[in-house]
């Protein structure tokens, strides 16, 4: 037997060609469209421009936001995996190079796979805390994720001909294969299933009821995860000389302790997509910068007493600071926070990313 | 219409390009690694394999089996991928409680076993009502 490289015509399953392509690029678009709103909502957060704002309520919204980032994202390996199947024969197509345009179509696909794989990959492992690569994964993360939908739109309009056909054109069933292996239909419901397995192993970190389901969530079934420990932040227990700033105010942890307290259920939902819902008592953020006699509704910058790290310094919305429920924290489920969750206290904002729910709280200042 | 989607496609690249800069400039080979290393894996070793997969499946099983295995195989493979950053951490930070803690071996090798139950339950009933090759 003679072996050669494979050409475009020797790919004969029905799994190829673009009635399955068109069908699995339309759910692979949709998992990356719901991919980069959220991304962007989320980017948008934490690096607001003047324009930006973001609601407080309801409570859950960035909790749901950032879970359908993490679980699109989930949802579109599969699915690119199935689209790249239906083209694959495509690779061999001859001539390599057939015109200018035609060489330019062929270099865009390139980089929307490239970004494509890049996005997803990156993310699951960011999801895991693991790293290894040299960038900074947000900032890489964020560029790409431009690249990847800019390219896909290039490619849209490329195809949109040939999408509009496949989608539209009434056809009859195709005889099952007489081989027994995978028809057209067997392939799309292959796909659907893997999908909604890769989900079922991943969402737990943010659905409380497939927590147990979930073997690939991030966070553990039971309790409240801890990002950063005390340790970590180079934060040791304060002791009875501590005091919280606020303006030219100072509070001690025994005044704070004495103003009226907000019990509220708020998620700790983090970026990396996992959330718990935690019962939470503490000071208003709106009545201590009324003790203080600053403006309500101010922008507040939040400082821990942290000794580095990127989110020592946070800053609080107007949006947040007004709404009652934003609360620096002195108890969670009841009992006093443990130094890993913040003690003394903490900021708990709802619908805000974990990072910016900054804990060892010391100072708030209006700016 | 096609002309203003591809307009808006080449804005938005353009903008990713520039905010991507920094970061080529800052570590250009682990960037270009990562760029570059999902195409050429995918169209060298993993569609590759899949092919192959499927050819030695339509020889070596019976045909009842062949659809039933291959979808197995199909999302075993994506179990096994999305376990690869919990199973492999040698670039992670230390764990911090409450976080990537679960036994995530055994979380992959049950949803294997779950995976692999359906297929065996499918392809014996199955065998009853495949229709005769013409």
């Amino acid at each position: 037997m003679k072996v050669r490289p494979p050409e475009e015509t020797d790919f004969k399953s029905p799994t190829h060609g673009p009635r399955v392509s068109a069908r699995i690029g339309l759910w692979l678009g949709i998992a990356f469209g719901l991919c980069f709103a959220t991304g962007l909502i989320s980017h948008g957060i934490q690096h607001p421009a003047a324009w930006f704002t973001w609601p407080s309520r309801p409570v859950n919204l960035y909790r749901i936001t950032q879970g359908i980032h993490v679980t699109s994202g989930v949802a579109a390996i599969p699915l690119l995996l199935a689209k790249l199947w239906s083209v694959y024969p495509k690779l061999f197509g001859k001539p390599l190079v057939k015109s200018i345009p035609h060489a330019l179509e062929r270099g865009s696909i390139f980089v929307l796979i490239g970004a494509s794989f890049f996005e997803l990959l990156t993310g699951v492992f960011n999801v895991a805390q693991n790293y290894p690569w040299a960038f900074f994964f947000p900032t890489a993360h964020y560029a790409v994720a431009w690249i990847a939908t800019g390219s896909l739109l290039v490619h849209i309009a490329v195809k949109l001909p040939v999408i509009r056909e496949a989608l539209t054109r009434k056809t009859t069933e195709d005889p099952k294969p007489t081989t027994g292996a995978l028809s057209r239909r067997g392939f799309l419901l292959t796909t659907g299933g893997a999908v909604g397995v890769a989900v079922l192993a991943t969402v737990g970190g943010t659905v409380p009821w497939l927590r147990t389901v979930s073997v690939f969530a991030s966070r553990s079934a039971t309790g409240v995860p801890i990002n950063r420990l005390a340790a970590a932040a180079g934060v040791t227990a304060a002791d009875s000389s501590w005091r919280l700033t606020v303006g030219d105010r100072r509070f001690s942890l025994d005044e704070l302790r004495a103003m009226p307290q907000t019990t509220a259920e708020l998620p700790i939902a983090c970026v990396e997509g996992w959330s718990a819902t935690v019962t939470w008592t503490g000071v208003p953020v709106k009545d201590l910068l009324e003790r203080a006699g600053l403006p309500a509704g101010s922008e507040v910058q939040v400082e821990s007493s942290e000794k580095g790290g990127l989110y020592r310094s946070t800053t609080l919305p107007g949006t947040h600071t007004s709404d009652p429920l934003t609360l620096l924290a002195l108890r969670m489920n009841g009992e006093e926070l443990t130094l890993d969750h913040g003690y003394p206290c903490r900021l708990i904002a709802p619908s805000r990313p974990g990072v910016l729910q900054t804990k060892w709280v010391s100072r708030l200042e209006v700016r | 219409m096609r002309w203003v989607i591809g307009a808006v496609g080449l804005v938005l690249l353009g903008w990713g390009a520039v905010e991507l800069l920094p970061v080529v400039l800052d570590s250009p080979l682990s960037l270009g690694g990562w760029l570059v290393g999902g195409p050429v894996v995918h169209d060298a070793l993993i569609a590759p394999v899949v092919g192959v997969g499927g050819v030695v499946i339509a020889r070596v099983l019976p045909k009842p089996w062949r659809a039933p295995v291959g979808a197995g195989l199909v999302v075993s493979a994506i179990l096994v991928v999305l376990s690869i950053p919990y199973l492999w951490r040698s670039f992670s930070g230390p764990l911090t409680p409450g976080l990537h803690d679960r036994p995530y071996l055994l979380g992959l090798l049950v949803a294997l076993a779950v995976v692999w139950v359906v297929v065996a339950i499918v392809g014996l009933t199955r065998r009853e009502n495949t229709p005769a090759a013409p």
